[in-house]
């Protein structure tokens, strides 16, 4: 398969679409736990599978709830959401939880509100429209999130990695957008024509 | 009067110049690409109104504002931001921004900042 870049002009597209995005999911999930976030500037990268995992192995933390969630539309892919075992905690004590049952049920429900909010707008900056499937959780230590088969799915991926920090709460996230192959090219004329519209 | 215009991205500062040439085409623009750059232009040209990002690598907006207001009191800051957050809009108030507007600018948002700021369309 042939490899495909972004030039430093589609990827400084993508990074603001992406802040844009980002911002309006950071609002909603704040005002879901009542807390104020930083945001951090997205980085965006065009990786094959093998290396994002490798990245993922420099995460600090040993294990991670690990929640995905599709999107399909002529921008398909899925968003990934990972909070370390500290920051669960953190976010179960600041939402009074009393139960891990309870636990993965809010943290399903933040990754839906975040992931969700987040590639919605994400489709709407590029004019377009994406339909969800249902967010699903695992709690993963981190040498065997390769195993994941999330990660089955992809040869290629451009990774959007971005931090959701509610620095009182000690909460620390991590959301990652993976898209498909076959959405790269789409992806790439997109943002090429939302370049051209501003020269 | 002068402008400037400060984001680290380039479809950003492109969006926000051609909103504000549509109903200001002979402005002159100056352009940073985070805060440091923005607070030495500043400094420098004396604009009359500043958009300012937030999120920038460098120095954010929050750092360079009360800077770029303290070298230059007469500076009108649009915050111009993706983070919408109630306390990120009143923290931007309180350091001294006259408004705090959600990005994308496009010219309508351009042109009720303008009118806000009674500048001359």
């Amino acid at each position: 398969m042939q490899d495909i870049t972004l030039t430093e002009d589609e990827k400084d597209v993508l990074q603001e679409l992406m802040n844009v995005a980002y911002g309006n999911a950071t609002a909603v999930v704040a005002e879901m736990l009542d807390a104020f976030a930083t945001l951090s500037i997205p980085k965006i990268k065009v990786l094959k599978t093998q290396e994002l995992i490798k990245e993922f192995h420099s995460l600090e933390g040993k294990s991670f709830f690990f929640s995905t969630q599709a999107f399909v539309g002529d921008f398909s892919g899925e968003s990934a959401f990972f909070i370390d075992e500290a920051s669960a905690k953190n976010l179960s004590s600041h939402l009074e939880l009393e139960s891990e049952e309870d636990l993965d049920d809010a943290i399903l429900e933040l990754t839906n509100v975040l992931t969700s909010t987040l590639t919605t707008r994400l489709a709407q900056e590029m004019n377009t429209e994406v339909r969800f499937a249902l967010p699903s959780i695992s709690k993963l230590p981190l040498n065997e999130i390769e195993n994941s088969q999330t990660f089955q799915n992809y040869s290629q991926v451009i990774v959007i990695d971005t931090q959701l920090n509610f620095e009182h709460q000690k909460i620390n996230g991590e959301i990652f957008i993976l898209t498909k192959d076959g959405s790269i090219e789409w992806l790439k004329n997109r943002l090429n024509t939302i370049l051209e519209a501003l020269m | 009067m002068k402008y400037l215009v400060v984001d680290d991205s380039k479809l950003a500062r492109l969006g926000l110049i051609k909103s504000l040439k549509t109903h200001l085409p002979d402005v002159e623009v100056y352009q940073a690409t985070n805060g440091e750059e923005a607070v030495e232009l500043n400094k420098t040209h004396k604009p009359t109104i500043a958009f300012l990002d937030l999120t920038m690598p460098v120095m954010d907006g929050y750092e360079a504002l009360p800077m770029m207001i303290w070298d230059n009191p007469d500076l009108k800051v649009i915050v111009v931001s993706a983070d919408i957050q109630e306390q990120a809009k009143a923290k931007v108030i309180d350091l001294g921004a006259k408004l705090h507007i959600q990005k994308p600018i496009n010219p309508n948002k351009m042109k009720d900042i303008l009118e806000t700021l009674e500048c001359k369309i």
